[in-house]
């Protein structure tokens, strides 16, 4: 083979036309994708450059609070570890406020003019700032029954001042009551009652006619008008066997009586039961 | 380092220069112009993406058929390559001789052809070839050799021809 002739052959393949303008084409679009890129790229770098510093930036300053928190807190417990507390220079003021004092009682003076009246030790006098009645919104209208206009002996009195009561007068702030004192038993008289006592046990003794017997040590005296038996709508009739006619040593009685039973023999009031002893 | 106007009259003026050696040499180891266009194609790109620095144009030259090698190896190496049938490069086109010679060396194996190649086409020498193809000289001369003697039981000649060492 003659290198001319290899030389010639190759060089006179076909290659394409346009090749090199193609190519160079190719290359600068490729060119500018990748300078595109570098600019997305540098955008990139720079944005993470700065993230990077704000990241930085940020644990700085993190770090530099957590350390001047921690010396603060070192610095405090120690103070509170080495210091005795010292006693308080300051005297704390006492606490000042109005004390109310209540009013109640019955009234055993009353001054001339009718505003002043003595409830125990204490005068109290009623001006215009006197407040008459109670002012809760709930509170009712006050009656002439339980606020007199006119305070006299022996009414009874409440309400309360905010002054001083050991100086001996003072200046009601609230009347809520003054009224006049219970009448006497003669137009209420007192509820009377008569107190029961309970007959209940075996009958250890019969007196000789059968209408009394004795139960524990007090004698009982059956009468006509002592009642026989249980009382009221739906109780049963008594049966012969509950309630036998005849009183006799050993029966079991129940009832009571009214009268005292401290004289020992009483007439019963009612007996419930009479009935002989179980076998 | 170039910047942006200097990279466009570098590879311009390697395209002038270069572009129709770099596509005969990948033709010698492809043997299709498409393929070899494509591989010239991509060795250019590479060019602008890794921006070399040359000493002479010579070492541009030599850098640029050293990465079209490299190049075509791997595409011969890839799977849709090696699964295709091609049809064959019509080379009718050629004088009789100069074809019967250019498919006798495209037959070669390729150890064979890419020395012959730059031997008979580049102008090479044996050293240079060397250099290119990263191999002993003494190598390179057996190659070109082996390639002349298959060349010579096949189309005959070559004995008058030596080997410039």
């Amino acid at each position: 083979m003659k290198k001319s002739v290899y030389k010639s052959a190759m060089s006179r393949v076909k290659t394409s036309e346009d090749f090199q303008e193609a190519t160079y084409q190719k290359l600068r679009s490729e060119m500018e994708k990748t300078t595109q890129t570098n600019r997305i790229n540098q955008k990139e770098l720079l944005k993470m450059e700065k993230a990077k510093k704000r990241t930085l930036t940020g644990w700085t300053v993190g770090i530099a609070a957590c350390a001047i928190l921690s010396v603060g807190i070192f610095a405090m417990n120690q103070n509170t570890l080495n210091t005795t507390p010292e006693p308080s220079a300051v005297v704390t003021k006492p606490l000042v406020g109005k004390v109310a004092v209540n009013i109640d009682g019955a009234i055993s003076e009353v001054s001339a003019d009718g505003k002043s009246f003595k409830v125990g030790d204490l005068w109290v006098e009623v001006t215009d700032k006197t407040e008459l009645g109670s002012k809760e919104p709930t509170a009712s209208e006050p009656s002439e029954e339980l606020l007199q206009k006119e305070f006299k002996v022996g009414n009874i009195v409440s309400g309360y001042t905010s002054q001083d009561a050991s100086t001996g007068k003072v200046t009601a702030d609230v009347i809520y009551n003054n009224m006049a004192p219970q009448k006497d038993n003669a137009t209420n008289p007192p509820i009377v009652g008569k107190a029961a006592v309970n007959i209940e046990g075996e009958i250890t003794e019969v007196s000789a006619d059968g209408k009394s017997f004795k139960v524990g040590g007090l004698w009982v005296n059956v009468t006509s008008e002592t009642e026989l038996g249980i009382e009221g709508p739906t109780a049963a009739k008594p049966s012969e066997e509950l309630l036998q006619k005849e009183f006799k040593v050993g029966n079991i009685v129940s009832g009571f009586t009214t009268e005292d039973v401290s004289t020992g023999k009483v007439n019963a009031t009612r007996i419930y039961n009479n009935m002989a002893p179980q076998k | 380092m170039y910047n942006s106007y200097e990279l466009n009259e570098s590879v311009r003026r390697a395209l002038d220069l270069y572009s129709q050696s770099m596509i005969k040499i990948a033709f010698a180891y492809l043997k299709n112009i498409a393929d070899a266009e494509e591989v010239t194609q991509e060795v250019f790109l590479t060019y602008l993406q890794k921006r070399p620095i040359f000493e002479n144009s010579e070492h541009e030259k030599a850098w640029l058929i050293r990465t079209t090698i490299n190049k075509s190896k791997n595409m011969l190496k890839t799977g849709w390559f090696k699964s295709r049938n091609p049809v064959p490069e019509d080379l009718s086109y050629l004088p009789k001789e100069e074809n019967e010679v250019l498919q006798a060396v495209l037959a070669l194996d390729k150890k064979y052809r890419i020395p012959i190649h730059l031997y008979y086409y580049e102008g090479y020498s044996i050293q240079e070839i060397a250099g290119i193809m990263q191999s002993k000289s003494a190598t390179v001369g057996t190659w070109l050799a082996r390639g002349r003697l298959i060349l010579k039981e096949k189309i005959g000649g070559l004995e008058d021809e030596e080997i410039c060492l």
